[in-house]
C-alpha cells in the first residue's frame, strides 16, 4: 500500500486535496439542482474519506516531525507562507473529521428537509475549516481557519436548530469569538518580537517555537491569551456554558461536528501552539496548578450536572465537559503516557459521543422529544438502537475493552506521578460517568414499557445503522486493539514531551511510569 | 515622466490635472442641467454624465501615478508620490459609487433635482484637494469646498424633516471645526511663518517649545477630529448620517473620512513630526474614546443608519491607531484600511438604499427580517460587507484590521491593540443581530420586501465590490505591495527640501 501510494505522489498532494475538496463541492451543491444536493454531498464526503484513509498508511510512524508538507508563498513581503502539514496528533483529527463526514450526511438524510444546498453546502464548508486548523503549520493561516469555522457553524445552529436555535447561535459566536480576538493580537505581537529579535518577519511555526527564548519575557500575557481562545473551545470549566445551549439547539450533524472536532480544536491548540510556544511559564507550578484544577473542577462539576439533567442530548453535551477535562490533565501531565493517553481520548470521545449524539437524534426523529421522562423500555420495541446505545454508553464511561479505557487509563496512568492527588480524584469520578449514562440508559431503554408513543417506536433503519455500525466497529476495536493507533501517535507525543520535559516543574518526582520496573 | 517643477504654473496645473479634468467637467453638467432638468431622466442623464467625468479623473490619476510623476524640489501646493494617487483614485472611485447608486434611488425618493451631482463632484474635488495638499491653505480650500457641497447634499431629502435638520446641524457643527481648523493653521502660520507642510516642519523641529505651534497643533487635531468624527467631536455624526439621503450617508461615511485622515496624516507626518511626543497621546486619547463610545452606543441602536453612523464612529477610532503609530507601516495602515472600509460601507449603504421604503424615515434593523427569502444574494451581500467590517478573516477588512494592528504592535504599544481587537468583539454584538435578522428570522409581512429595488449599475457595484472584499481578504498581496511603493514613495517635502542646495 504505501509503495502504490507513492507512486502516485500521494504525500505532495493530498493535503491540498483534503482542504480544496470540500470547497470544489460546496460550489457544486450550490450549483446544483436542490434535490442532488444530498447524493452530490455524499460522494464528496465519500471521495474525501477514501483519499483521507490512505494516510493511514503513507504515515511515518517513526517520524516525530511534519509530514505530508507543502509550502509555498502567499504573502511573502509580510512572511505569510501557505505552509500546511501534519503529524501523529493531527492524523487522527483528519481522519476522524473524514470519517464523520459521510456519517454526517447520512445522518441528516431525512431529518433536514429544509433549504438543503444551504445545509450541505455549509457542511461541506466546516470540513474544510476543521481540517485547516489541523494542518495549518503558519500561523496567519490558522488564524484564518480557526475564525472561518465560525461562519458556518453560526448558520447551521441558527437556521436548522431548534426553538432556542438564536439564542445558542449568538452565544456560541459570542464565546468563541471573545476568546480569540486577543489570540490575534498575541500572534502579531510574537511576531513581531521574534522579528525583531531575529530580524526575520515570519508567521511560520516552525521560526516562532525556534525562536520562543526571545518570547519569554512576555510569555505570561501571550500565553494567556492563546490559553483564552483555547480554553473556551475545549471548554474549560468556567468557560463551558456556551457548549450545553450549542449542542442542544444545533442540529444532529452540528452536534456531531462540534463534540467530535471542533472541542478537539482547543485541546490541540495547547498540545501544538500554547504549551510549545511558552513552556516554561505554561508549565510552571502556579499556571499548571491552575489548569489542573480546572481540569479536575471540570470533570467533577461536569458529571455532577449530567447527573441531573433531564434533557438527554444535553446530559451527552455535559459528558463532552468531563471528558475534555480528563485531556487538559493529561496534556498537563506531561509524559508520553499521559499525552498519548488524551490524544486517545480525544479520538475515544470523538467516536463514543459522536454515535450517542447519533442516537438522540434518531430518537428525537421517532419521539420529537428529549426528555429521558418521556421514555422507557425503549429496547423492547428497538433492540438495535438499544443495543447500540449501551455500547456507545459504555465506550464513553471507559469500559475496559472499549474505546473510553485505553486514553483514560494512559491518562491516568502517566500524570500520576506529577499529580497524585488531582489523579485519584479524577480516578474516583470515572464512577459517576456510569452512574449519570446508565441512568440514562435506564431511563430511556429499559425502564417498563407504558407509554402508547413509545411502544410506536420503530428499530433502526438500514440507513440508521450504516452511521451507528462503523462507529461501533471503530470503537471495539479500539478498545481491543488499539496499538496501531498508539504507534502512530507515539511519535508526536515524544516530540511534544521532549519539547516540555526541560521546563518541567523541578522538585516533583519524575514520572512515575519511567521507575516501573527498576525499583529494587 | 520627468520631475515637475512645481513652482512654477504649469507644472502645479499638471499636478493637479485630474481635480482640473474634474471642474471642467462639473461645469460641463451643471451647463447640461441648466439645459435639461425637468423629468427623471434628466436626473439620471446628469448622474451618468458625472460618473463619466469621474471616470475621466481617475484616468488623469492613473496617467500621472503609472507614468511616475514626482516632484522636482519641494512639493509646493501639492504632493506628487504614490500615497497621493493612491487617496485620490479611492476619492474618485467613492464619488463615481455614489453617482451610480444613486441613480435609482433618487428617482424613488422622488428627489428629482439633478443638482444632486455636481454637488457631488464639487464635493469629490475638495477631497480631492485635501487628499493632494502640502500646503495647510489648500487643506482648507478643499475641506470647504468639500463641506458646503456636503452640506447642501445632506439636507437634500426635502421632502423629509430629519434631512434638513441633519444639514443644519452638519453646518453648524463643521463651521465651528472650520473654525478651529482655521484657527491652528494661523498659528502654526505665526509660529514659523510656512504654510507649506514640510517647510513648516523644518521650522519646527528647531524650536519643539514653541507654545504657538503647541496651540496650533491642538487646534488642527480638534477640528480633523470633528471633520472624521471621533469621539468626543462626533455629536453631530449620528442625526446627521440617520437624516441624509441614504447614498448621501454613504458618501459622507467614506468619502469625508478618507479625505480627513489622508490630510491628518500628512500634517503630522510632515509638519509635526517634531511634536510627535505632543499628538501621539492625544490621538491615543481620542482613539480609546471613539473605540470604545462608538461601539458601546452601536449596540443600542434601532435604525440601520444610525448603527452604521457609530460604527463609523469606531472605525474612525481605528484608524487613529494607525496615524498613531506614525510609521510607514502605519500610514500603509491607513491607506489600506480606507479603501477595505470604502469599499464595504459603500456596498453596505447600497443595499441599505436599496432596501429603504419610499419616504420611510429611516430603515430599521427589523425591516431586514427575512430578507434573505425574497433576495438572498441582496442578504448575502450585506452579510459579507458586515463580516468585513467586523473584520472577519477571508475579507478585506481583516486585513485592514491586521495592518493596524501590526503597525501599532511594531511600536511596542500594546493597549491600543487589544482595545481594537476587544471593540472588534464588542461589535459582533451589533452586526450579528442584522446578519441574524436577515437570515434567520422570517418576513414580518408577506409584502415585506416587495419594494426592494436594485438598478442594473447598482447591482453590479455592490456585486463588484463584495467580490473584491473576498478576493482581496484571501490574496491582497497586490493592494499590499501597491501600499508599501506609495509608503516608500513618501518624501516628505522637508527631506526634499533639505536636499536643496
Amino acid at each position: 500500500m504505501p509503495a502504490f501510494l507513492l507512486s502516485i505522489g500521494y504525500e505532495r498532494w493530498i493535503l491540498n486535496v483534503l482542504l480544496l475538496l470540500p470547497m470544489a463541492g460546496v460550489v457544486l451543491v450550490l450549483l446544483a439542482p436542490e434535490r442532488w444536493a444530498r447524493w452530490l454531498t455524499l460522494i464528496v464526503a465519500t471521495a474525501e474519506f477514501i483519499l483521507a484513509l490512505g494516510l493511514w498508511w503513507a504515515f511515518d510512524p517513526a517520524s516525530g516531525g511534519m509530514q505530508f508538507t507543502t509550502s509555498v508563498p502567499w504573502l511573502p513581503e509580510f512572511g505569510i507562507r501557505y505552509s500546511i502539514g501534519m503529524d501523529g496528533l493531527s492524523l487522527f483529527m483528519i481522519l476522524l473529521a473524514t470519517a464523520m463526514m459521510p456519517l454526517l450526511v447520512w445522518g441528516s438524510w431525512f431529518a433536514i428537509d429544509t433549504k438543503l444546498r444551504g445545509y450541505y453546502a455549509l457542511l461541506l464548508a466546516l470540513k474544510t475549516g476543521m481540517i485547516g486548523v489541523f494542518v495549518s503549520m503558519d500561523l496567519f493561516l490558522f488564524y484564518c481557519f480557526w475564525e472561518l469555522l465560525l461562519i458556518p457553524m453560526y448558520f447551521l445552529i441558527g437556521t436548522w436548530g431548534s426553538a432556542n436555535r438564536l439564542y445558542a447561535a449568538t452565544k456560541f459566536v459570542v464565546y468563541t469569538f471573545a476568546g480569540s480576538v486577543l489570540m490575534l493580537v498575541a500572534i502579531i505581537a510574537m511576531v513581531v518580537t521574534v522579528g525583531k529579535g531575529t530580524g526575520e518577519y515570519s508567521f511560520a511555526y516552525d521560526h516562532l517555537v525556534k525562536n520562543r527564548d526571545l518570547l519569554a519575557p512576555y510569555a505570561p500575557y501571550l500565553f494567556t491569551a492563546f490559553a483564552l481562545a483555547f480554553a473556551v473551545k475545549v471548554p474549560i470549566f468556567p468557560l463551558h456554558t456556551w457548549l450545553p445551549d450549542a449542542h442542544v439547539e444545533a442540529p444532529t450533524a452540528g452536534s456531531v461536528d462540534l463534540a467530535v472536532i471542533l472541542l478537539k480544536m482547543g485541546t490541540y491548540g495547547f498540545l501544538r501552539f500554547a504549551i510549545p510556544f511558552f513552556p516554561a511559564f505554561a508549565l510552571s507550578a502556579p499556571v499548571a496548578a491552575v489548569f489542573v484544577t480546572l481540569a479536575v473542577s471540570g470533570i467533577i462539576y461536569a458529571a455532577l450536572v449530567s447527573m441531573v439533567q433531564p434533557d438527554l442530548k444535553k446530559l451527552i453535551a455535559y459528558s463532552s465537559v468531563s471528558h475534555l477535562g480528563f485531556v487538559m490533565l493529561g496534556i498537563w501531565g506531561g509524559t508520553v503516557e499521559s499525552v498519548q493517553g488524551a490524544i486517545m481520548v480525544m479520538i475515544a470521545h470523538g467516536l463514543s459521543t459522536g454515535a450517542l449524539f447519533f442516537l438522540v437524534g434518531m430518537l428525537y426523529e421517532r419521539r420529537h422529544t428529549r426528555l429521558l421522562s418521556e421514555f422507557g423500555g425503549v429496547a423492547r420495541v428497538a433492540p438495535l438502537l438499544g443495543t447500540a446505545f449501551v455500547i456507545s454508553a459504555f465506550a464513553s464511561i471507559g469500559l475496559p475493552g472499549l474505546s473510553g479505557f485505553v486514553g483514560e487509563f494512559l491518562i491516568l496512568l502517566g500524570s500520576f506521578g506529577r499529580y497524585p492527588i488531582a489523579t485519584t480524584i479524577a480516578t474516583v469520578v470515572v464512577v459517576f460517568a456510569a452512574a449519570y449514562l446508565l441512568r440514562a440508559v435506564q431511563q430511556v431503554f429499559f425502564n417498563p414499557l407504558v407509554r402508547d408513543e413509545n411502544k410506536a417506536i420503530t428499530d433502526a433503519t438500514p440507513r440508521e445503522l450504516a452511521v451507528l455500525v462503523p462507529l461501533i466497529a471503530a470503537m471495539v476495536w479500539m478498545g481491543l486493539y488499539p496499538q496501531p493507533i498508539l504507534r502512530r501517535t507515539e511519535a508526536a507525543a515524544r516530540r511534544y514531551v521532549e519539547t516540555v520535559t526541560p521546563y518541567l516543574t523541578p522538585g516533583l518526582r519524575p514520572p512515575v511510569t519511567a521507575a516501573v520496573g527498576e525499583q529494587p | 515622466m520627468s520631475p515637475i517643477d512645481l513652482s512654477v504654473p504649469a507644472g502645479l496645473m499638471l499636478a493637479l490635472l485630474p481635480s482640473l479634468v474634474l471642474t471642467a467637467w462639473s461645469l460641463v453638467v451643471l451647463l447640461v442641467i441648466g439645459w435639461r432638468h425637468g423629468t427623471e431622466a434628466d436626473s439620471r442623464r446628469a448622474g451618468l454624465l458625472s460618473a463619466v467625468g469621474v471616470g475621466l479623473a481617475g484616468a488623469a490619476t492613473l496617467w500621472l501615478w503609472t507614468g511616475g510623476a514626482r516632484a522636482a524640489g519641494v512639493s509646493h501646493m501639492v504632493y506628487l508620490d504614490g500615497y497621493r494617487f493612491g487617496a485620490e483614485l479611492l476619492v474618485l472611485f467613492i464619488a463615481l459609487t455614489t453617482c451610480l447608486l444613486s441613480l435609482r434611488f433618487m428617482g424613488r425618493q422622488r428627489l428629482i433635482a439633478p443638482e444632486y451631482y455636481p454637488l457631488v463632484l464639487f464635493a469629490t474635488i475638495g477631497m480631492q484637494l485635501m487628499v493632494s495638499a502640502s500646503d495647510l491653505v489648500l487643506i482648507f480650500l478643499g475641506l470647504e469646498v468639500m463641506s458646503v457641497a456636503v452640506y447642501v447634499l445632506a439636507g437634500f431629502d426635502r421632502f423629509r424633516r430629519s434631512s434638513a435638520e441633519a444639514a443644519l446641524k452638519y453646518f453648524l457643527v463643521g463651521a465651528f471645526a472650520s473654525g478651529f481648523l482655521l484657527y491652528g493653521i494661523a498659528l502654526t502660520y505665526g509660529a514659523t511663518g510656512h504654510t507649506n507642510l514640510g517647510l513648516a516642519g523644518q521650522v519646527l523641529a528647531g524650536m519643539p517649545d514653541s507654545g504657538l505651534a503647541r496651540v496650533g497643533l491642538g487646534m488642527l487635531l480638534i477640528g480633523f477630529g470633528f471633520k472624521v468624527a471621533a469621539v468626543p467631536f462626533h455629536m453631530w455624526a449620528p442625526d446627521v448620517y440617520d437624516g441624509a439621503p441614504t447614498p448621501v450617508t454613504g458618501f459622507m461615511a467614506t468619502g469625508v473620512k478618507t479625505a480627513g485622515f489622508v490630510a491628518l496624516v500628512r500634517i503630522l507626518a510632515d509638519g509635526f513630526p517634531a511634536f510627535v511626543e505632543l499628538w501621539q497621546p492625544a490621538l491615543a486619547v481620542l482613539a480609546i474614546l471613539s473605540i470604545v463610545a462608538g461601539n458601546i452606543v452601536a449596540l443600542a441602536q434601532t435604525s440601520m443608519k444610525r448603527l452604521l453612523a457609530y460604527s463609523s464612529i469606531a472605525h474612525a477610532g481605528y484608524l487613529l491607531v494607525a496615524v498613531w503609530a506614525a510609521s510607514p507601516d502605519g500610514h500603509m495602515a491607513v491607506l489600506l484600511y480606507l479603501w477595505a472600509y470604502s469599499l464595504t460601507s459603500l456596498a453596505a449603504f447600497g443595499v441599505v438604499a436599496a432596501v429603504e421604503h419610499v419616504g420611510a424615515r429611516t430603515v430599521r434593523i427589523e425591516d431586514l427580517e427575512g430578507l434573505f427569502r425574497s433576495r438572498p444574494w441582496a442578504a448575502m451581500s450585506l452579510s459579507v460587507c458586515l463580516l468585513s467590517l467586523l473584520g472577519f478573516p477571508g475579507t478585506f477588512g481583516f486585513i485592514g484590521k491586521w495592518l493596524i494592528m501590526s503597525a501599532a504592535l511594531e511600536r511596542s504599544q500594546v493597549v491600543l491593540p487589544v482595545l481594537l481587537g476587544l471593540g472588534s468583539l464588542v461589535s459582533l454584538g451589533y452586526y450579528l443581530p442584522v446578519i441574524m435578522a436577515m437570515t434567520m428570522k422570517p418576513e414580518r409581512t408577506p409584502e415585506a420586501h416587495r419594494q426592494v429595488l436594485f438598478s442594473q449599475a447598482g447591482k453590479l457595484i455592490i456585486a463588484g465590490a463584495v467580490a473584491a472584499i473576498i478576493f482581496l481578504g484571501i490574496w491582497p498581496r497586490i493592494p499590499m505591495q501597491l501600499g508599501r511603493s506609495t509608503v516608500k514613495s513618501m518624501t516628505p517635502s522637508a527631506t526634499v527640501a533639505a536636499e536643496q542646495p
